[in-house]
C-alpha cells in the first residue's frame, strides 16, 4: 500500500501512558475541533510510541479481506484487510483508509475523507493496533472508581453498563466516573491499570488519570440479582469480547490480544453479575468486590 | 471423522484455550478449554481420520483405564469436540 504524505503539522497526546503524535495539517485541524482531545494534549514529549500520519493510501492488488463489519451510526461497512507485507488495514465505505505498518513500530497511516465522527473512530482503531504491543488495550466498558480502585462494567451494548455505574455514582459516597465507553486497560510491571481516554461514548468523561483495576464485572440483564466469581474460562469469555472486535481476525493481533486477556484475568478478579437495574444490584456488586480487596 | 487442524490451542492463564471466531461477519466466538487428557487425545488423533474405536484405543493405550470406562470417556470426548466445532467430517 503505497503513500504520499501531506503537509507537516503535529499534535501530541498522552493516552494510556503512551505518547501519540498525529501528523498532517488536515488531521491536526480536525483534532483541534474534536471534543475531549484537548484533555490528552501533551507538549514536549519524548520520542512518540505511536505516530499517526496523514497520507494517501491507494488500494493494492494483493490485499486480502480478513473481516467485514458494519460501523454504528450509519457509517456503513468497513473491511479489515491484510497485504503481502503483513500490514493490517481498514477500508471504510467513505473511502477512508487506515494502515498499521507491521514493521513501523507504532506507525499508522490515515487517508481520511473528511467526516469527523469517522475520524474519532479511526483514531481509536489506530491507537488500538499501535498500543497492543505495549499491553494497552481499549476495553468497551463503563468505569467507576471507589476507594481507589477501578471497577470496569463490561457487557454488550444496551445491557446496562452505564446504568449500573450511575447507581454507584449516585449512591456511594466518593464514587466517580473514569470513562463511560472505552478506557485504556494497561498491564504495567505486573499491575493492571485503567486510564481515561478521549473515547467516552455519549458521556463526555475525559480524564487524564489512571486507577488500578480492582475488578471486572460482566453484566447481564436478569429478573434477579446474582453475582458469581468467574473461573478462568468464563473470565476469559467475559473480557475478550469487550476488546476491539476486529483484532481477533488478524492472527498476529489475536496472539497478542489473547495473551493480554490471559494476563489480565490472572491478576484481576472477574465477576458475572446477573441483575436488575436497581440499587440492590449495585450494593451486591460493591459488597462482593470490596469484601475481597 | 477428522479433527480441525487449523484450530489454534493457546495456553492462557494456565488453561488450554481454543477460540473460534465464528465466520467473517457475525460477532460470535466460541471459547473452549481442554483439560490435559482431552488435549493429549486431540494431539494423538489429529492429522488422520478416526472412528470412536480409535479414541477408545488411544485412551486404553495411554491411560490406566478399563474398556467400559474408556468407551464412556471416548464418547464424552467426541461430544466435546463436536460441540466445540472441532470435528470436521
Amino acid at each position: 500500500m503505497s503513500t504520499d504524505a501531506t503537509a507537516n503539522d503535529v499534535r501530541t497526546y498522552l493516552i494510556g501512558g503512551l505518547n501519540m503524535a498525529v501528523q498532517g495539517h488536515r488531521l491536526c485541524q480536525a483534532l483541534d475541533s474534536l471534543q475531549g482531545m484537548e484533555t490528552f494534549a501533551a507538549d514536549g514529549l519524548a520520542t512518540p510510541d505511536i505516530v499517526v500520519e496523514e497520507a494517501t493510501v491507494p488500494a493494492t492488488p494483493d490485499e486480502r479481506v480478513l473481516y467485514t463489519f458494519d460501523l454504528n451510526d450509519g457509517y456503513g461497512c468497513c473491511r479489515m484487510l491484510t497485504d503481502v507485507a503483513g500490514n493490517t488495514g481498514y477500508r471504510f465505505g467513505s473511502g477512508s483508509m487506515l494502515v498499521h505498518d507491521r514493521l513501523g513500530k507504532g506507525h499508522v497511516r490515515l487517508d481520511w475523507r473528511g467526516d469527523l465522527g469517522e475520524l474519532r473512530y479511526m483514531l481509536w482503531l489506530a491507537y488500538a493496533h499501535a498500543a497492543l504491543p505495549h499491553e494497552a488495550v481499549p476495553v468497551h466498558s463503563s468505569v467507576v472508581v471507589w476507594h481507589d480502585r477501578a471497577v470496569l462494567c463490561l457487557g454488550e451494548s444496551g445491557t446496562g453498563k452505564s446504568t449500573h455505574t450511575r447507581l454507584w455514582l449516585n449512591n456511594f459516597e466518593g464514587a466517580w466516573l473514569l470513562n463511560d465507553d472505552s478506557p485504556i486497560v494497561r498491564i504495567e510491571q505486573g499491575r493492571v491499570w485503567a486510564y481515561g481516554s478521549p473515547w467516552s461514548g455519549k458521556t463526555p468523561c475525559f480524564r487524564q488519570q489512571r486507577v488500578e483495576v480492582g475488578a471486572l464485572l460482566r453484566l447481564k440483564q436478569a429478573p434477579e440479582n446474582r453475582i458469581e466469581r468467574a473461573k478462568t474460562l468464563i473470565a476469559f469469555a467475559s473480557l475478550q469480547p469487550s476488546c476491539p472486535p476486529s483484532m481477533i481476525h488478524d492472527e498476529r493481533c489475536a496472539d497478542q490480544l489473547i495473551d493480554f486477556v490471559g494476563r489480565v484475568i490472572e491478576r484481576v478478579p472477574v465477576y458475572r453479575l446477573d441483575c436488575l437495574p436497581d440499587l440492590d444490584a449495585a450494593r451486591l456488586s460493591r459488597d462482593t468486590i470490596f469484601s475481597t480487596l | 471423522m477428522r479433527l480441525d487442524e487449523k484450530v489454534k490451542i493457546r495456553q492462557v492463564a494456565g488453561e488450554n484455550i481454543i477460540m473460534r471466531p465464528a465466520g467473517n461477519v457475525a460477532d460470535l466466538t466460541t471459547v473452549m478449554a481442554l483439560n490435559e487428557s482431552a488435549l493429549e487425545i486431540y494431539n494423538l488423533l489429529k492429522g488422520s481420520d478416526f472412528e470412536l474405536d480409535d479414541v477408545v484405543k488411544a485412551l486404553t493405550d495411554n491411560y490406566d483405564v478399563d474398556e467400559p470406562t474408556a468407551r464412556r470417556d471416548a464418547a464424552t470426548w467426541v461430544e466435546q469436540m463436536k460441540k466445540g466445532g472441532l470435528i470436521v467430517d
